[in-house]
């Protein structure tokens, strides 16, 4: 399905909150979500807490789905974080944020902890 | 009890109570969220105390002497250092960061580059009616949020401005009316009432619905039948009455619009639209507030300018400033350097992973009181004191009002405040 990604600050979902008070497993919790309207959520046949793939052309990323009915149709909310910058990326030197064209399906593969995506951005 | 400012975002709330026998705080009074968390960060888990380098992959606590010896090393053995952040730090601090880059022939800029500079760039065609928080309460009657979830992002700006009673006014909330423009329904709209509008344009089309509202200016009755932008013919024709018949209207500009395809377009006709309409009042404005998130991102923009006469994207060349028409994603994506320097931010949570790795691939110096995703990268880690709690400084206000920061208790380990690492940076440097 083909869908549209915003990027957004929430402040239950903040990854600066979790490093000062939380630990690795609630970052992940609270902030590898992808907030879609039940409408979507039934066109891709899942339930909230499944994991789905979303892929943009700058990469993927594996999320679990929180139903939201305050997100229209069509649009995935996602949580400024290290997850959300697997999606985005930079054309003609301007960051590419909101409003990203997406590709969403189901997924059975878990969502990569936060250590996981550092070492992607700096292998050992 | 004594009354202080919160730094928790660019609001700089100056109503909170907090009790504190000048070692502890032990009450805080009045602070949201974001509020109550920047106070939280003293004894946070990830507060860093002692500076630190990277040893065969791990951050290993070393002493000063230490961390300043690898600081210099890297900077004598690297010639094109990147300088980003401090919109978290005093003018102070941001002063010295410039001076710190000029010494270094350094490239700076600060989080504003990719946030409400770029509304300030485009104004320096057109200008821009600005106003203040004051005049907000006393005059407004009309509050426009433009892309901006206000709940989230500034979470007194409506508490501040929406519902309080000006002093020329005799009511409040029950005469002021609220717009919102988002293609999202964020947790802002749970505040409107039936006398506002909400208009949920579609993504990407703010550019067209500017336009409309232009046009119904200058042509009456040049709105679509079919509307445009997403929205119904009536809803934009309220907007505009609302626009034109305000007393004192504000637009609150938020991501958004800063944001959506074209943005530079977008913001230049929205900069025209205001100017097009206060030309028409008869009653009185329209008046724009930049929102950004960290407490002192105008900041960088006022200290920059007056330093440099550049406000961002600041190139220096054997100790001079020189013109570049690069930007802080230019450089990262065009590996431009060969270290950086961050300070008081964290661009792995803000940046998209591609400019993470370039950044990640080169030494990062980092300054800031507490770790994030940069500081699992950085080679130095060196702490420092929190502005507005642990040590004094000056900071801009979101409507660009210049507040002073007090000192309220003593930092851990007395560790320096931005400004004096910075100064003992530069210090260290000459002496070498």
């Amino acid at each position: 399905m083909e869908m549209i990604v915003n990027t957004v600050r929430i402040l239950e979902h903040d990854q600066a909150k979790e490093h000062m008070f939380g630990d690795d497993k609630s970052l992940k919790e609270n902030v590898a979500l992808a907030l879609i309207n039940p409408e979507n959520l039934k066109g891709l046949k899942l339930t909230s807490n499944s994991n789905i793939k979303i892929s943009s052309q700058f990469g993927s990323v594996i999320l679990k789905i929180i139903e939201d009915e305050n997100v229209p149709i069509g649009i995935i909310n996602i949580p400024v974080s290290i997850w959300a910058n697997q999606l985005t990326g930079v054309e003609n030197d301007q960051l590419i944020y909101k409003n990203l064209k997406v590709k969403v399906e189901p997924s059975n593969d878990p969502v990569l902890d936060f250590e996981d995506l550092i070492l992607k951005i700096k292998p050992n | 009890m004594d009354r202080v400012t919160c730094t928790g975002c660019s609001l700089l709330c100056d109503d909170i109570i907090i009790r504190t026998d000048g070692l502890y705080i032990d009450e805080i009074i009045g602070a949201c969220l974001k509020g109550k968390e920047r106070f939280d960060q003293i004894t946070a888990k990830n507060r860093i105390i002692n500076p630190f380098i990277r040893k065969n992959g791990e951050l290993e606590k070393v002493s000063w002497d230490e961390a300043f010896e690898k600081v210099l090393t890297i900077m004598k053995t690297s010639s094109k250092p990147l300088l980003y952040g401090f919109s978290n730090s005093s003018c102070e601090a941001q002063l010295k960061g410039i001076r710190l880059a000029k010494k270094i022939d350094g490239f700076i800029d600060s989080n504003s580059t990719i946030c409400q500079g770029k509304t300030l760039n485009i104004s320096r065609d057109s200008g821009m009616t600005l106003t203040t928080i004051s005049e907000i309460i006393n005059n407004v009657d009309t509050l426009i949020l433009w892309g901006l979830n206000a709940a989230e992002s500034i979470p007194r700006l409506l508490n501040k401005t929406l519902f309080t009673r000006g002093k020329f006014r005799m009511t409040g909330r029950e005469i002021k009316t609220l717009i919102i423009v988002d293609p999202v329904k964020s947790s802002s709209f749970g505040v409107m009432g039936p006398r506002d509008l909400a208009l949920f344009i579609e993504p990407n089309r703010d550019l067209e619905l500017i336009k409309i509202l232009k046009d119904e200016c200058c042509t009456a009755d040049s709105i679509p039948s079919g509307g445009g932008a997403g929205l119904d013919e009536s809803d934009i024709r309220r907007m505009l009455q609302h626009l034109q018949g305000a007393e004192n209207a504000v637009i609150f500009v938020g991501q958004g619009i800063l944001t959506t395809q074209g943005n530079e377009n977008a913001l230049k006709e929205l900069l025209e639209l205001i100017e097009l309409v206060n030309i028409q009042q008869k009653k009185g404005r329209i008046s724009l507030v930049m929102v950004g998130g960290h407490y002192n991102m105008a900041g960088f923009d006022h200290v920059a300018l007056t330093e440099t006469g550049k406000n961002q994207n600041l190139q220096f060349k054997n100790n001079q400033i020189i013109k570049s028409n690069d930007t802080i994603i230019s450089k990262i994506k065009n590996e431009d350097f060969d270290y950086t320097i961050i300070v008081g931010t964290d661009p792995i949570s803000h940046l998209p992973h591609q400019l993470s790795s370039k950044l990640a691939s080169k030494p990062i110096i980092l300054i800031d009181n507490r770790k994030s995703g940069i500081s699992q990268l950085a080679d130095v880690v060196l702490p420092t004191a929190i502005t507005g709690i642990e040590c004094a400084g000056l900071a801009y206000r979101l409507d660009q009002v210049p507040i002073e920061l007090k000192k309220l208790v003593n930092p851990p380990n007395n560790v320096p405040s931005d400004e004096e690492l910075l100064d003992q940076i530069i210090e260290r440097l000459s002496k070498k």
